[in-house]
């Protein structure tokens, strides 16, 4: 095994960190906590992101996409969850382009994809309902007149909302949801806003067809994906505390050089490479062994719900009074945790589908 | 570029070594060090030993990712344990590195073969974890030492001919600057071993008592009052190759308890089934985590997987125990002998035996993890690693 970064992984990343550091900085992050302002910090970000070619990153050079790969994604998205990029890279770049690669009829790939991979269009995709968790085997076969979509990422500044539903048995259908009623459900997590999505049966226009199984894969690579942003959201916190624990006195001494400060630092750490780990695997597998994605998938969203709730909870902890105010991020860090550890299956049903793996259920 | 297989080089040296294993490896009594140093010479006679050591000095001068290799072949095959661990994964590492020429000539070979059994000799009653303290004293007299203390916890005492020894030369200076590591001949009069009882009954460890003994100087390893530096690469080599070959063992270890889980009569409840997913979850990030890390584990991040390691293996310990029930105090293997001696094994070997011994129940198994996070450097000390470190936290 090797998870050496090529040259062009460790050239991404630093154009990654650069961008950040300049041009998603304390200000543009404070900006999403004021909904008039985030709306256009994020279409400033996106157009930013998509001049370096990240929109395109996963669509196949076919679609005029740049064909990369789940681990050059995985590098990319550390970085971007580091700065709490908002999440229209996720939704449009990872999700809905993932999910019409699987399942979209070459038509609806030819039409959407390379709009997508040059950022003129933003879409996302609507796939939980309240009634099957994130278990695509669960989806509804409805027969209503109205279709809803719950947690659905971004809708509000999409223009290409979709929503895959089951039809039958093992068949799933992605269908755009045109005229649909998007109502935005108030996430504690501002930076990446979640909506459900209203619209009537009969104007879906479906574009895509697949079982089961390939929705799962599609599930699973952005379940990779989210969690290397969890990764990165983890690491900075742990380097915000690290730096304050130098600098803040009591006792007439760092806070950093108390046993009680330096353990509890030193598990946040263990916790972090581990799910940095687990991560990195899953994306190699996505690329070269499928047939272990899942499996993969699963151990690295466990491992990073892990690690960046601790994380974000340890660096509150040892910021003392401070990390509980309004005006330093760690909150923002603390909310965006708590929000990817239910997304695309919380921890324990990533282990329910390990345990059903190994044959224990 | 990301790999999830071996090069093609290192895939034949793992098919070859796999088969030659498959061939080779021997059924013996675990506990007989004369069989045991049997098959580690033919290990070494066959070229697995010493891989990464010089090919001078009876080493293969291959990389890291070979021995990594062997490590998870060799647990895979289930070999019988190593008689000179210490040898193999410290004192020759660390000989290696800091090593004189003729050191390197007279001892390494000799580790390699299993005609010499090394052991350790750095803890004492009163310098464990603060390990600077230790207060055994080397006082010059012509062209040797004199060495008067004690040294604790030393495992393979009972049977070693030298001990890796870090002694007190200069009570005076500062606490690090005064230490020097020795090499010492275990027969030398004035040497007495005593076993140690540990909580498990076995007798693995021992304690090491020195009325002045007479060293050579030429037995110093590195300059006088130079041996922290010297033990602290020690160290950070023991960590690493812990770290790897039980990494490796807790896979074989999980595969053991999924067999435990197979076997029972009574379904897990899901949230049983959640421990054990968990704790396969983990032990796939460690393993590959060390991986990862590579050659950065003989620096500080050794910690990081030891302390992880330690926790994890206590976590797959005690859930094996609890896959037995009520009967989990009971312990296995009637007639066994709790007070036996001779070198230990870690808890991990495969059945080859008629009656499941002792050694290889989840009750010892459980009873022997408590130490993970002792041994090799507390939990504690470690943590404290990682935050000045690796962290780069301020120290007091």
């Amino acid at each position: 095994m090797d998870f050496k970064l090529t040259d062009d992984q460790v050239l991404l990343r630093s154009s990654a960190r650069r961008l950040m550091t300049v041009e998603w900085a304390a200000a543009e992050l404070r900006a999403m906590l004021d909904p008039p302002q985030a709306a256009s910090a994020t279409t400033a970000i996106w157009s930013k992101m998509v001049s370096l070619g990240w929109a395109a990153l996963l669509v196949d050079e076919e679609h005029e996409g740049l064909g990369m790969g789940m681990f050059d994604l995985a590098v990319l998205m550390e970085e971007t969850g580091q700065a709490l990029i908002p999440g229209t890279l996720h939704s449009s770049a990872v999700l809905a382009t993932g999910a019409l690669q699987a399942l979209g009829t070459p038509a609806a790939r030819e039409r959407h994809l390379p709009e997508m991979a040059e950022g003129g269009l933003r879409a996302t995709v609507g796939i939980y309902e309240p009634d099957s968790g994130w278990s695509p085997m669960r989806l509804s076969v409805g027969s209503d007149s109205r279709v809803v979509k719950r947690l659905v990422p971004d809708a509000a500044a999409a223009g290409l909302v979709l929503v895959v539903n089951r039809i039958s048995g093992n068949r799933v259908q992605l269908a755009r949801a045109r005229g649909a009623t998007v109502t935005d459900l108030q996430s504690m997590d501002v930076t990446r806003p979640l909506y459900q999505v209203t619209c009537d049966r009969a104007l879906l226009e479906p574009i895509g067809e697949g079982t089961v199984g390939d929705l799962q894969a599609v599930i699973d690579r952005a379940t990779i994906a989210l969690a290397a942003e969890m990764v990165g959201g983890a690491s900075r916190v742990l380097d915000m505390t690290v730096e304050y624990a130098k600098q803040r006195k009591q006792f007439g001494r760092a806070i950093g050089t108390f046993q009680a400060v330096q353990h509890k630092a030193a598990d946040m750490l263990i916790g972090i490479e581990k799910a940095r780990t687990a991560v990195y695997y899953a994306a190699a597998t996505a690329d070269e062994e499928p047939e272990r994605l899942a499996e993969a998938a699963s151990v690295a969203k466990a491992a990073s719900n892990d690690a960046f709730v601790a994380a974000a909870q340890g660096a509150i902890q040892l910021h003392g009074g401070l990390g509980f105010t309004w005006e330093q991020d760690l909150h923002l860090y603390l909310k965006r945790a708590k929000a990817c550890e239910y997304t695309y299956g919380d921890t324990n049903w990533h282990l329910d589908r390990i345990a059903h793996r190994l044959g224990l259920s | 570029m990301q790999r999830l297989t071996d090069s093609a080089e290192e895939a034949a040296f793992r098919e070859r070594l796999r088969s030659w294993l498959a061939d080779n490896t021997p059924t013996i009594d675990r506990h007989d060090p004369k069989e045991l140093a049997a098959w580690q010479r033919t290990l070494y006679e066959a070229g697995w030993l010493g891989l990464t050591w010089p090919a001078e000095y009876g080493g293969q001068g291959l990389g890291f990712r070979e021995q990594a290799i062997y490590n998870e072949e060799a647990a895979r095959a289930k070999v019988p344990p190593s008689v000179n661990n210490i040898g193999l994964m410290i004192a020759g590492p660390a000989l290696v590195a800091v090593g004189s020429d003729e050191q390197k000539q007279r001892y390494l070979r000799k580790i390699l073969t299993a005609e010499e059994i090394w052991c350790q000799g750095f803890s004492e009653p009163n310098a464990g974890s603060d390990l600077a303290g230790l207060q055994t004293r080397a006082v010059s007299d012509g062209g040797d030492y004199v060495v008067t203390g004690q040294k604790i916890w030393t495992s393979n005492s009972l049977i070693a001919d030298f001990i890796w020894l870090l002694v007190r030369t200069d009570p005076d200076a500062p606490r690090h600057k005064g230490i020097t590591a020795l090499i010492v001949d275990m027969r030398s009069p004035g040497v007495t071993v005593k076993p140690l009882r540990q909580l498990t009954g076995e007798n693995e460890f021992g304690e090491v008592f020195f009325d002045e003994v007479r060293v050579p100087k030429a037995n110093r390893v590195g300059e006088e009052n130079d041996g922290w530096i010297v033990g602290m690469k020690t160290f950070t080599r023991e960590r690493a190759n812990i770290s790897i070959s039980l990494s490796v063992r807790l896979q074989q270890q999980f595969d053991r308890l999924l067999e435990a889980v197979r076997e029972r009569d009574i379904p897990l409840d899901t949230q049983q089934a959640r421990e054990v997913a968990r704790a396969y979850a983990d032990s796939q990030c460690l393993t590959m985590t060390c991986e990862r890390l590579d050659e950065r584990l003989f620096g500080f991040e050794s910690s990081v997987v030891k302390v992880a390691w330690a926790e994890m293996n206590q976590r797959l310990q005690e859930i094996g125990l609890s896959t037995l029930g009520a009967d989990a105090p009971l312990l296995p293997g009637r007639g066994y002998d709790l007070g036996r001696s001779g070198p230990a094994t870690w808890a991990t070997e495969g059945a080859s035996g008629k009656e499941p011994p002792f050694e290889k129940s989840w009750q010892f198994g459980y009873l022997r993890s408590r130490a993970n996070s002792i041994e090799g450097g507390t939990s504690e000390i470690l943590r404290t690693v990682i935050a000045e470190r690796v962290l780069g936290l301020p120290r007091k």
